[in-house]
């Protein structure tokens, strides 16, 4: 499960939108399962995709049955295909329900159903739990880990990153329409510089002195200070000792994945 | 594929109340054509040649038409193509290989043969009522034939018009407005010059119509039958143009 994450407005939705030819990339190539994304490629690609994107697709008017039986028909797939998609999401007893009467979370299941139906190799979701309760957002997730432990590619995006944190084995991050991340979790918490902060017998001069050269704040008795590599810790270090100060504890603040995660977005749209 | 997109078309139209619509358009084309029925004289004429009880009809069919089909047809428009918004059904088609473009002239497809039966069988209950009411001077074959063909020409080209708007501006009630305006310039297109009348595909209605009155006397008029064909071909051109337009376009 690729989960692709950013603040909003970040352009998450335009890249999925790319991958589904719904929208010409300005430059650059894409390339889908292997095989590039052409006019000639399109239709076939396109095939063995499913997608969720921006509102979940269904007529109000007609019940999620005859919803289902449009998907089929258009797509020429057979019974077993619907029912195995309807069982997967559990929608089998609603079925006889018209969609305008069913909950934000059934409509979900139901467009991520007309997703499923084909069995795509990849399925595309645009933040497939928006405006869904805590127990929609589980039901959610459950139903995602389960489709991709069967197989299915499911990229998936949030802006917030602990929606997809937990499942996801891949993690992309984009911020002003730039990847700034692709990696695992492990791998994204690596790249992280985390503050370091110093015990100091005279936290206020040392915090003086060092706000000269570094991002600095005084946390009580502890001066934190931002985006030192190993070298500036030691220089930072050496300096205070230089001018009298005590120091009695150097070290790593500990940084979540949300910290990481800001960090690399500026903050925005957490 | 188009098959089963146009077949998906009538499944849509379940619940939609299309049947209850199409009827109204009939039965209002119907009960404004037979009101010439009670005008002194026609029921007592329908034997005599010079009573012209046929033509009358045909006359008051081409004044009901304009009245009653341009609104229901904006309805007609509209409600299968809002449906589409509402369900985020363009983004749907689209990934499906149905495309917003495509997915508008399936709807005419679908729509255009129930908006076409539709006319037809207006046409052919005038027919009927005038042989219930024992009318037995020779029916003008050619003109009635020719006068409906006119008809749905000029219904379908409004049908695809108002697809697109309904397409373009999701706001239906734009569509629906146009519609209402649609109706005041097909009712007075009969009293406009024949080259303002060419400018909408409303004021097509009046040059469709094969009779007019000079005074109290019914009198044959040549309808512009070349124009109407030039619309139907300008019509069917610009809707293929448009709509490939919207294939192209992303969403």
């Amino acid at each position: 499960m690729y989960g692709f994450l950013g603040p909003n407005g970040s352009g998450k939705s335009t890249t999925m939108k790319m991958l589904l030819s719904l929208v010409r990339p300005t430059r650059g190539e894409i390339e889908l399962m292997g095989r590039p994304l052409q006019r000639s490629t399109r239709r076939t690609l396109l095939a063995d995709t499913g997608s969720l994107i921006e509102a979940p697709p269904g007529y109000g008017h007609l019940t999620g049955g005859e919803n289902m039986r449009l998907v089929q028909r258009l797509l020429g797939l057979s019974d077993k295909q619907v029912n195995r998609a309807v069982h997967t999401v559990r929608l089998q007893d609603q079925l006889d329900k018209k969609v305008r009467n069913y909950s934000l979370g059934m409509k979900q299941r139901l467009g991520i159903a007309m997703a499923l139906a084909r069995e795509p190799r990849l399925l595309i979701l645009d933040e497939p739990t928006n405006g869904l309760d805590p127990a929609g957002i589980e039901e959610i997730r459950g139903l995602l880990t389960q489709l991709a432990s069967r197989g299915t590619t499911v990229m998936v995006s949030s802006h917030l990153l602990g929606e997809i944190d937990k499942t996801a084995t891949m993690l992309g991050i984009l911020s002003n329409g730039k990847l700034l991340f692709q990696g695992t979790r492990d791998q994204l918490l690596a790249r992280s510089t985390p503050d370091v902060l110093i015990d100091s017998s005279n936290p206020r001069h040392a915090a003086s002195l060092a706000t000269q050269r570094h991002p600095t704040r005084l946390d009580g008795p502890t001066v934190r200070l931002s985006g030192l590599t190993q070298a500036d810790t030691a220089a930072a270090v050496a300096m205070l000792v230089h001018e009298g100060i005590g120091v009695h504890g150097v070290r790593h603040d500990t940084q979540s994945l949300e910290d990481v995660f800001m960090d690399l977005t500026g903050g925005g749209g957490l | 594929m188009i098959a089963q997109a146009v077949h998906n078309e009538f499944a849509k139209m379940r619940h939609l109340r299309v049947g209850p619509l199409v009827a109204v358009m009939v039965a209002g084309v119907l009960a404004v054509t037979c009101r010439e029925l009670t005008t002194p004289g026609f029921l007592e004429s329908v034997d005599d040649p010079a009573g012209q009880s046929w033509q009358r009809l045909l006359a008051s069919m081409a004044f009901a038409a304009p009245l009653v089909s341009p609104i229901l047809i904006a309805v007609l428009a509209s409600r299968q193509v809002d449906l589409e918004h509402q369900g985020n059904g363009w983004l749907f088609s689209h990934t499906s290989g149905l495309p917003a473009g495509r997915l508008c002239r399936t709807k005419f497809l679908a729509t255009g043969a129930v908006l076409g039966a539709a006319t037809l069988i207006e046409s052919a209950l005038v027919i009927g009522v005038g042989t219930l009411v024992g009318i037995t001077v020779s029916f003008p074959a050619g003109q009635w034939l020719a006068y409906t063909a006119s008809m749905v020409v000029v219904n379908l080209v409004l049908l695809a018009l108002h697809l697109l708007l309904a397409t373009r501006i999701e706001n239906q009630l734009i569509g629906l407005g146009i519609g209402v305006l649609g109706v005041f310039l097909a009712a007075s297109g009969s009293g406009m010059q024949p080259w303002l009348a060419h400018l909408t595909p409303w004021g097509y209605y009046a040059l469709a119509t094969p009779l007019d009155y000079r005074g109290e006397v019914l009198a044959s008029i040549t309808p512009w039958h070349l124009s109407i064909v030039a619309l139907a071909v300008v019509g069917t051109a610009a809707f293929l143009l448009i709509t490939r337009r919207f294939d192209r376009q992303e969403v």
